[in-house]
């Protein structure tokens, strides 16, 4: 007994070295190169961040991409919910057999690489696409929407609509994440008595009385998160929008040349000021979701999902278009990749060509025949990394998901919300700003690490262990203390009791967290590009890009670059699908 | 969640981030000293890396530098090759100030000449002792000293859509005030000097244009803020005013093109390569107007720093071997810089490509001493 005692002891103090560690070390990995880098660009350019601020102002450029980023991430909230809720609406309020198949598939677009929802789009709005074949022309602008801009005097609709269209394609499942759960599994007797009384006998007042306060804040937290990844949207924007740039995108343009003493003071100056607006911009919006958050998580009387459903009855007619359409809406940008992988441009003379379709691309982009590194060296680069990343993420992440929810035990709540807000403040330093934190702040301090391998697998740390904690951390909350109870009355030691009363709980969440940041290390691409624009650090998703940028005299390039990011799409969707398998039933919370 | 803890997290962060910056600006000098351009000449540097025997070549997307290419030069010499990349030349220029303490690599491939007199200047550069020979003068116009050999050539210039201009309603410019009138009105796209190599090339050319001209009274940067409010469209890169926004390219075929430019910054070179993929058949024509034109020359140079410098020569000899470097308009898009070579006659990619008699003749070293004024009044024009 005396033994056991002892191996207690020893175990709550193991176990908060642990959990002290990770949180230094959590720390340390996020913030440091970033303060570093903060130091460099103020040697380089000779003022404080504070005055950077105030300089930000001074140049128009920085105005235009400041404007613009408000208004491009605010629109794409605003057009992500009203596209996302109608489906989440029809998805949650009728019965079916098939809806763990939709809601998966109106999911893959969020853990979709931006560099191939890029290309999905591009070859989607481009002439001969999908949207220009039925008369929508926005890329060349032509038709409806040269209309529009031509009535209105408004500048480049067509981009504006792609790109809005592109971050609502991208963040849909956070509506749906979000809104379908509550609603799934809302008691429909609610629904029916209040229709009785006076404050709910009309859809009006149902809508003012019900539906406002009970999805209200769920709808605002999903559209607060897409204002947050639109805010920090790169690829897209590089890609979609030419004559725009957002704060991130004009940072990645000036990155390479900042940080270097005497050399393009005028290049760390733009990073410096604009770092440190977007990051105050970014931290108000992370206040804002967390109150949300807070709201959001009060309790209604929920019954089985499958009752509910029973309730509802089948889908109607509208439901049936509002979820194809969805469905459409989801897969017609994958599916223009893949065609475009396919078509093949040859010449016959006199500005005539034919189109042909075949696998040439395909066995080019993975034998690397117009690129430097073939897409198969490419493709085990990504998963090195992604699995690395796995392996510290993942742990990081449960650790500091345990030590939040062991504080919240002890009533600590005061501790437990600065660990939270801490893991959660990777969220508001975008891709970019890790990348040039990494290159400025550590890369510059010692130069050796250039020709580290695993260098670009710091930034995924850093981007994917918020991710983990906010999936990790619900769940811990959602286990029933009773089993840890009972498994301590059965004298079990502390490993067997972590392991029956934790562990068995928590390996569905465990494995949709390591699907994810898999998927999030696969498809990362600010900081990458960033990175790898410096070394030489190759990943799928770079690839793509590099591929894309290059002179295309050569009529194979696109086709190549295509296939690379259908291999790309492929590994994601198949992480997905794993993901997928071991989400619980009616589950929306994390992300 | 506790606002009052979110909001002195936050400022806890500043005032972290600001009593550091009270650290830097007293180890300010520390710093600079290691980066500032040493005034007396340039000294060895201390080996960045260990010598294990490997030749690590930093350079860019360049198209030149073939897996195949690689593994003769390893087969001929015994050196394992690594490839460090950037994106751009600048990149090159870049990577070489950052790791300026530690050379991460011992040869570097693609400096151009706007680049390469700051290379210099900043001690990046060693003297390389490899025996090359039948290098043209032309190649060697622009330097001549021990720190770089050229590998590669071409003329940046200004490309046009023949199918816009006509010869009737919109006539072939004679002066470059011609693209300030009402017809060019938004139809010219310009890679920005900021965050373009090509880019950078043409606006050093205008700046020798009109210091040329008969008019006193105007400077380039007249011209660029006039150019801007002609609408001129401005990019980050080549890519995306040739791809994107040129009408008279290949970019009408790609995925993403709009095509509202008749005119951009490509090479003279560029409508024959435009020709030899498509079957000797171009509509973009390069404009020979004179002093418009800048003649890019690429090097190739041991960076000071480097570990493996035996293998940096050798692989720079064989870089302008007669067999590789022939192969320049194949597999680099760009001409040779031996002797006796040319463009092959092959789809009339000779045919379409013009070298202009009067490129931009501002020199290297006034290059490097004034391009950042050149930038910032430039980014004062077009921007503001």
């Amino acid at each position: 007994m005396n033994h056991f005692n002892f191996e207690i002891k020893y175990y709550d103090y193991l176990q908060k070295i642990i959990a002290i560690s990770a949180v230094i070390i959590f720390a340390v990995l996020s913030f440091a190169p970033l303060l570093f880098a903060i130091i460099r660009l103020q040697t380089v350019t000779g003022v404080s961040v504070f005055s950077a601020i105030s300089t930000f102002f001074d140049r128009p450029s920085n105005l235009e991409s400041l404007y613009f980023t408000l208004v491009e991430a605010s629109v794409s909230a605003l057009a992500t919910v009203v596209i996302g809720l109608p489906i989440a609406w029809h998805l949650a309020r009728s019965e079916w057999k098939h809806v763990r198949i939709v809601r998966a598939l109106l999911a893959v677009p969020f853990v979709t690489p931006a560099i191939v929802a890029a290309m999905g789009f591009l070859a989607l709005i481009s002439e001969g696409g999908i949207l220009w074949s039925i008369g929508i022309d926005l890329r060349l602008e032509t038709g409806f929407i040269g209309m529009i801009a031509e009535t209105f005097g408004w500048q480049h609709p067509g981009h504006f609509i792609a790109l809005i269209l592109a971050h609502a394609w991208f963040n849909l499942s956070l509506v749906i994440r979000f809104v379908e759960p509550p609603l799934s599994t809302f008691d429909p007797r609610w629904e029916e008595q209040l229709s009785l009384l006076p404050g709910g006998n009309s859809r009006i007042n149902r809508l003012r009385n019900l539906w406002i306060p009970f999805i209200g804040p769920a709808i605002l937290c999903s559209a607060v998160m897409t204002f947050l990844f639109s805010f920090t949207s790169f690829a897209l924007v590089k890609w979609l929008t030419p004559f725009s740039t957002t704060m991130e995108s004009s940072m990645a343009n000036m990155g390479g040349a900042a940080g270097i003493v005497g050399y393009r003071v005028d290049a760390s100056m733009v990073i410096l000021s604009t770092s440190a607006v977007q990051f105050l911009i970014l931290m108000l919006t992370l206040i804002l979701l967390t109150m949300l958050q807070r709201r959001n998580n009060s309790r209604v009387s929920m019954i089985s999902e499958n009752v509910a459903r029973n309730n509802h009855g089948k889908l109607n007619l509208i439901g049936k278009i509002t979820i194809f359409s969805g469905l459409i809406f989801t897969l017609a940008p994958m599916i223009s990749i893949f065609i475009a992988s396919f078509r093949i441009r040859d010449s016959i003379g006199n500005g005539q060509f034919t189109e042909r379709y075949s696998f040439d691309a395909w066995v080019a982009a993975w034998q690397g025949d117009l690129s430097y590194v073939s897409a198969s060296e490419a493709l085990s680069n990504s998963l090195i990394y992604a699995v690395v990343t796995l392996l510290v993420s993942l742990p990081l992440g449960w650790i500091l998901s345990s030590t939040i929810h062991s504080l919240e035990k002890s009533n600590r709540m005061k501790l437990a919300k600065f660990v939270d807000v801490l893991s959660m403040l990777p969220l508001a330093i975008s891709a970019v700003m890790v990348g040039l934190g990494i290159l400025l702040g550590i890369l510059r301090y010692n130069s050796s690490l250039f020709s580290f391998f695993l260098i670009p697998v710091l930034p995924h740390i850093m981007l994917t262990t918020p991710f983990v904690v906010r999936i990790m951390t619900p769940a811990m909350r959602a286990i029933d203390p009773a089993f840890e109870q009972q498994a301590k009355l059965l004298n079990l030691s502390p490993l067997r009791c972590w392991w029956h009363g934790r562990l068995s709980f928590l390996r569905g969440p465990a494995i949709v967290a390591a699907s994810l940041t898999l998927a999030f290390s696969l498809g990362e691409f600010g900081a990458s590009w960033i990175l790898v624009r410096t070394g030489s650090w190759d990943t799928l998703s770079i690839l793509v890009d590099q591929l894309m940028s290059r002179p295309k005299f050569d009529p194979m390039v696109q086709p190549v670059a295509m296939a690379t990011a259908s291999m790309l799409m492929i590994l994601t969707f198949i992480l997905f699908v794993i993901a997928e398998r071991f989400r619980p039933k009616g589950d929306g919370g994390g992300i | 969640m506790n606002n009052n803890l979110l909001v002195s997290i936050v400022l806890m962060t500043m005032m972290l981030m600001s009593s550091l910056s009270g650290c830097i600006f007293d180890n300010g000098s520390l710093l600079a000293e290691n980066y500032s351009p040493d005034s007396g000449p340039c000294k060895g540097a201390q080996i960045g890396h260990n010598d294990d025997g490997k030749l690590r070549i930093l350079t860019y997307d360049i198209n030149a530098i073939s897996d195949e290419m690689i593994e003769q030069f390893t087969n001929q010499s015994g050196f394992e090759v690594e490839i460090i990349r950037t994106d751009d030349a600048g990149g090159i220029l870049e990577q070489m100030f950052q790791t300026k303490d530690a050379q991460q690599a011992d040869l570097m491939i693609g400096l151009d000449n706007s680049y390469l007199q700051s290379a210099i200047d900043n001690c990046l550069l060693q003297y390389q002792s490899a025996e090359v020979e039948n290098i043209s003068a032309e190649s060697l116009s622009q330097y001549d000293g021990d720190f770089a050999v050229p590998f590669d050539q071409g003329y940046v210039c200004i490309n046009y859509d023949e199918n816009y201009v006509d010869g009737e309603n919109v006539t072939i410019p004679t002066s470059l005030w011609n693209l300030t009138e009402e017809q060019w009105t938004g139809k010219i796209a310009f890679p920005s000097p900021i965050t373009s190599s090509p880019g950078r090339a043409f606006m050093v050319s205008t700046i020798d244009y009109f210091e040329n001209d008969e008019d006193n009274t105007t400077d380039a940067f007249d011209w660029w803020r006039q150019m801007r409010q002609n609408e001129a469209i401005f990019t980050s890169g080549w890519t995306e005013s040739y791809e994107v926004h040129y009408t008279g390219g290949y970019g009408e075929w790609t995925d993403g093109h709009i095509g509202d430019a008749a005119m951009t910054i490509s090479y003279c070179h560029s409508p024959g390569v435009e020709a030899y993929y498509s079957s000797n058949w171009t509509h973009s024509k390069s404009l020979m107007l004179p002093k418009t034109s800048f003649h890019q020359i690429e090097y190739t140079g041991i960076i000071n720093g480097a570990a493996n410098v035996v293998g940096a020569n050798q692989f720079i000899e064989y870089l302008l071997s007669a067999e590789i470097n022939s192969q320049m308009p194949e597999a680099n898009l760009m001409y040779s810089v031996l002797n006796d070579t040319a463009l092959p006659e092959t789809a009339g990619y000779r045919h379409h490509s013009e070298i202009p008699t009067q490129p931009c003749t501002i020199t290297n070293e006034r290059i490097s001493q004034e391009m950042d004024q050149w930038l910032s009044k430039w980014i004062i024009e077009v921007e503001y």
